[in-house]
């Protein structure tokens, strides 16, 4: 890849940039900075939609009873139920159950702080999900 | 170009990397007086690798890897270049913080493996649970500390909540607060022989590592497999299959097309420094597989978006990928004879 070649499309940076090494006019290796670029947009697109229509579509199993709030806000921090297990030091299997909305709602306060800090949330806001859909970004 | 002081007063140059962990290693190397580009720690610490693993799933899918291990290259530059590094890691991690802030406060350059989800400063889509991240504490300030990220271009404040969680992230590959610093390094190491051991064993892990997914072989396992997959997947799932390879050649971290470049920068340098013709040959022959990496993923982000109504097919992908093992097999059977011939 020579420098000029660099692509400079203005992706998800968000401003920042990345190193590309790529050869000068000479023949010689440097590092250009490089704003992003159309096609890692594409598949990096298709991969963030994906999560985001996951996520959507827990929210809505939430609101509607079936799962409880904790398993939101884990799909919302890309953990996963081993992952949650682990920070919270609590077993997977009893994650799991907690998945479940009545006995998420009888958790004990001291269980219910564990999570919330694993979560970096407060109790307040493990207990309830977004009334309406989150705009895109996978966290806030 | 950045510069920060550090805690011991000493100015710090804030270099752009490719990749976090070469990045890092060449920094506190440059701060101890040893002028050592990125690229060269990426040869000398043998990052250069392929693997496609299948029977281990990340967010579902296989994991395809385009460099070594997070965490080996660091100890593989250091022994190789013969520098005593402090290492630690820490089950608590108040006291992996409090350990920190006293490394700091000694007037330690500080290297650091993180998880990149919890560091809240880099870009959004960057950040993902991925537990191999590394980052240098330049000193502390208010409510957190100064990193020289050397992904990012410049340096930024991470703040105390964050730093905290990002080094005890648990899950696969945890950290655990893994905390490094140079406790002195030989002034004038001796790159020659540092470079042929790094060479050496890029060479082995590409073509003769008896296990198959990795190197070579995994190229061609995966190249098979992508060509096969819209009958044995269907296309839907195919084309996720794909995306995900291409995600993992084109992002932070696991860059692959970007590794083939950097593994080119390094075989130019190796070149002057052996004055060899061959050398810098194969680093120009690099440099024309790394292109036909990104035309692969080129090819495959348009399956992608245009679902099935392209031109372009997976047969298509998958053949530049055969292609690009081709070449590499023998660009790395060549280095492998030369390194045989060079002395240190």
């Amino acid at each position: 890849m020579k420098a000029k070649e660099v692509p400079q499309d203005i992706t998800f940076y968000e401003g920042e940039k990345r190193a590309c090494y790529a050869l000068n006019d000479e023949g010689k290796y440097v590092i250009v900075p490089s704003t992003g670029w159309e096609y890692e947009a594409v598949v990096n697109g298709l991969a963030v939609e994906e999560l985001a229509a996951h996520l959507e579509e827990t929210r809505r199993a939430v609101l509607a009873g079936m799962v409880s709030p904790l398993c939101y806000h884990m799909e919302s921090r890309q953990m996963n139920p081993q992952i949650l297990a682990r920070t919270a030091g609590i077993a997977v299997f009893r994650v799991k159950r907690h998945f479940r909305p009545e006995i998420f709602a009888r958790l004990k306060p001291a269980l219910m702080a564990r999570y919330a800090k694993a979560l970096a949330l407060s109790v307040e806001e493990l207990k309830k999900v977004p009334e309406k859909n989150v705009e895109k970004g996978n966290n806030k | 170009m950045n510069t920060e002081i550090t805690v011991s007063g000493r100015p710090f140059i804030h270099q752009h990397a490719a990749h976090c962990e070469s990045g890092v290693t060449s920094a506190l190397f440059r701060d101890q007086g040893v002028e050592v580009s990125e690229a060269m720690v990426f040869g000398i610490g043998s990052g250069m690798f392929f693997g496609h693993l299948p029977f281990i799933k990340w967010v579902g899918m296989p994991i395809t890897t385009f460099r070594s291990r997070p965490r080996t290259l660091f100890p593989k530059v250091a022994k190789r270049l013969g520098g005593k590094f402090f290492t630690r890691q820490y089950r608590n991690a108040q006291k992996g913080m409090i350990e920190l802030r006293q490394a700091l406060k000694d007037g330690h350059l500080v290297g650091l493996t993180t998880n990149i989800y919890w560091l809240s400063y880099m870009p959004h889509r960057f950040r993902f649970q991925f537990n191999g991240h590394n980052i240098i504490v330049l000193r502390e300030i208010e409510n957190g500390f100064r990193v020289s990220d050397p992904v990012l271009d410049h340096p930024v404040d991470c703040s105390y909540e964050d730093l905290e969680r990002a080094r005890f992230a648990r899950g696969p590959l945890e950290p655990k607060g893994f905390m490094y610093w140079a406790e002195s390094v030989v002034e004038n190491p001796d790159f020659r022989r540092a470079c042929l051991e790094g060479m050496k064993e890029s060479c082995y892990m590409m073509l003769r590592v008896p296990f198959p997914f990795v190197g070579i072989k995994g190229m061609r396992y995966l190249a098979k497999n992508i060509i096969k997959s819209p009958e044995r997947l269907g296309f839907p799932e195919a084309c996720r299959r794909l995306a995900n390879v291409v995600r993992m050649q084109e992002e932070v971290g696991t860059g692959g097309a970007g590794f083939r470049f950097m593994y080119a920068a390094f075989l130019q340098e190796t070149a002057e420094l052996f004055g060899s013709e061959e050398l810098a040959e194969l680093s120009q022959e690099m440099t024309a597989i790394g292109d036909i990496w990104r035309e692969f993923a080129v090819v495959s982000a348009r399956i992608v978006k245009q679902r099935g109504q392209a031109t372009d097919t997976f047969a298509k992908a998958g053949g530049l990928m055969l292609i690009c093992a081709g070449r590499e097999e023998q660009l790395f059977k060549d280095l492998d004879e030369l390194v045989r011939k060079l002395r240190s």
